[in-house]
C-alpha cells in the first residue's frame, strides 16, 4: 500500500471516528433524564417551604397546590423561572419569589428529579374561596378555555395546557390576572404563556375570570 | 489593605475600611498583650512539686494595678474608636448630600426591583425604567436611594460601596451614595429574610455619561412598565 493510501485511510478512519463520536455524543444528549425521586423527595424540601410538604399550597403566601401536577406542566414552569421567561416582572410579586428557586434547580437533574416527586404526590382538591357565577362561566369555558384545556378541564400535554382540576381558585385567578395585564405569558420565547395571555384577553374584568374559575371547578365532580 | 480584597468603589468606602483598621489594631493590640501576659502568667506560675497553690484576692495595689491602668488605656482607645466611628457614622448616615438621580430600591423574598428615573431624570413618572436584579447608576454622580421592602427585613449590601442599610416594611430609607468607578459588582442581601436570603444577589453597574445615557435610551424604546413600590403587589 502506498504512503499516499495510508494517509488517506487514516483520514477517513479519523473523520469517521468523530462522526461516530459526535453521534453518540448528541445522541447522549438529547437522552431523556431518567428521574430519581429519592432525589426529588430531598430536594423538594426546599419547595415545601412554600408549598408544604404534601404540596398542597398555601394561600397567605400565594403559593399555588403542585401536588399531582404534570411532571411535564411543572417541569416547563421551573423551567421558565429559571430562564427569566416567567416571574421576572418587577410587579409579579408571588413569580418573584418562585425566580430563585428556580436557579437553584439549575443542574436539569435536579429538576427532574424535583418536578417528577412533586407529579408523584396525591393530588389535591383545594376549596374554593371565591363567589363566581359557574353558569356565566360554563358559557365562556366552553366556548374559548375548551379548546386546549379540554371539556374535561384535564388539559392537554400536545398543546402545553395544564389540567386545572387540583388548582386552587384564587390561583386560577391570580394567573388570569398576571396574563392579562402582561406580568406573565408577554416575555420574549414564553410561547405557550403568550398564547394564553391573549386567550384571557377575552375574560372582560376579575368577575368574569371568578365566573370562569367557579366552573372549572364544577368539573371536579 | 481591605481594598486589597474588596475594591472601595463609593467616596466613603476607604472612610469605612479606615475606621475598621483602628479598631482592629487598637483592639488587636490589646488582645495580643492579654493573651502573652495570660500565657506568660500560666507559663510563670505553672505547677511545681511542693509548691502549694496561692489565693489571691486581688484587694493589694501592686495587683489592683493589672486591671485599673490597662483598662484606663483601654477607655482611652474607646475615646479613639468613638471618635472615629460617629466621624464615619456623620458622613454616611446622618449626612445627606443633595441627589443628582435618586433611584428606588425595593427588596422582597427573594428579589430587588430597581426603579430608575427615565430620560426625564425624575422618579415616579411615566418614563420610569423597573428593573429586577440590576441597579444602573452613573460614575461620579451622588444618588439618593429611597429603600423599601415588600413584605419582610430585608438588608441592601453593597459590599464595594461599603453601604448596607436594613429595608424596613412600612417605611421608606433615604440614603446616598456616589461611586468613584465604572464596573459592575454585587448586590447583596445582608439580613436573614428567608430560605432564600442566600441567593438574594442583584448587580450595580457603574456606568460612564455616554454608558449610562445609552442605558436610558435603550430601556425608553421599551413599552412602560408599572412603577413597582413596596405596596404594588
Amino acid at each position: 500500500m502506498r504512503k499516499i493510501d495510508v494517509l488517506v485511510l487514516l483520514f477517513a478512519l479519523g473523520i469517521a471516528g468523530v462522526l461516530v463520536t459526535s453521534t453518540y455524543a448528541q445522541a447522549e444528549a438529547e437522552a431523556p433524564i431518567e428521574p430519581d425521586l429519592a432525589r426529588g423527595e430531598e430536594l423538594f424540601e426546599l419547595c415545601a417551604q412554600c408549598h408544604g410538604s404534601a404540596g398542597a399550597g398555601n394561600q397567605l403566601i400565594e403559593a399555588p397546590a403542585i401536588a399531582g401536577l404534570p411532571a411535564w406542566y411543572v417541569e416547563a414552569q421551573v423551567r421558565n423561572f429559571r430562564g427569566g421567561v416567567r416571574g421576572a416582572h418587577p410587579d409579579d410579586y408571588a413569580g418573584l419569589r418562585m425566580r430563585p428557586m428556580g436557579r437553584m434547580m439549575h443542574d436539569d437533574q435536579k429538576l427532574v428529579d424535583v418536578t417528577h416527586y412533586a407529579a408523584s404526590l396525591d393530588p389535591v382538591m383545594p376549596a374554593a374561596t371565591l363567589q363566581g357565577d359557574a353558569a356565566r362561566g360554563k358559557e365562556h369555558y366552553q366556548q374559548v378555555c375548551v379548546t386546549c384545556h379540554g371539556a374535561d378541564g384535564r388539559g392537554n400535554e400536545a398543546l402545553h395546557a395544564p389540567p386545572l382540576l387540583n388548582n386552587s381558585d384564587w390561583y386560577m385567578v391570580a394567573q388570569l390576572k398576571k396574563f392579562k395585564s402582561g406580568l406573565r405569558g408577554a416575555k420574549a420565547g414564553d410561547t405557550w404563556g403568550a398564547t394564553m395571555r391573549s386567550m384571557s384577553m377575552t375574560l372582560e374584568d376579575e368577575q368574569h375570570m371568578q365566573d370562569v374559575v367557579a366552573y372549572v371547578l364544577t368539573l371536579r365532580k | 489593605m481591605i481594598e486589597t480584597w474588596v475594591e472601595a468603589v463609593s467616596t466613603y468606602a476607604r472612610d469605612v475600611d479606615n475606621l475598621i483598621l483602628l479598631i482592629g489594631v487598637l483592639v488587636g493590640f490589646w488582645f495580643i498583650l492579654c493573651e502573652a501576659v495570660f500565657f506568660g502568667f500560666i507559663i510563670k506560675f505553672r505547677h511545681r512539686p511542693g509548691q502549694k497553690a496561692q489565693y489571691v484576692t486581688g484587694e493589694e495595689k501592686s495587683q489592683k494595678r493589672w486591671i485599673s491602668i490597662p483598662h484606663l488605656l483601654v477607655l482611652v482607645c474607646d475615646v479613639f474608636i468613638i471618635v472615629g466611628a460617629v466621624q464615619v457614622w456623620y458622613t454616611i448616615k446622618q449626612n445627606l448630600p443633595e441627589a443628582e438621580q435618586t433611584v428606588r430600591v425595593v427588596g422582597q423574598q427573594w428579589a430587588w426591583t430597581f426603579v430608575h428615573p427615565g430620560k426625564d431624570g425624575k422618579l415616579d413618572t411615566a418614563d420610569d425604567i423597573a428593573l429586577v436584579d440590576e441597579l444602573h447608576v452613573q460614575a461620579n454622580t451622588t444618588y439618593h436611594y429611597l429603600l423599601e421592602s415588600r413584605d419582610v427585613l430585608h438588608n441592601f449590601s453593597v459590599p464595594v460601596f461599603r453601604l448596607k442599610q436594613d429595608a424596613v416594611p412600612g417605611r421608606t430609607i433615604t440614603g446616598w451614595f456616589n461611586a468613584q468607578k465604572t464596573g459592575q459588582w454585587d448586590v447583596q442581601c445582608a439580613e436573614i429574610c428567608g430560605i432564600g436570603h442566600g441567593i438574594m444577589g442583584a448587580r450595580i453597574f457603574v456606568e460612564s455619561p455616554d454608558e449610562h445615557a445609552a442605558f436610558i435610551a435603550s430601556h425608553s424604546q421599551a413599552a412602560p412598565v408599572a412603577v413597582a413600590t413596596a405596596s404594588g403587589r
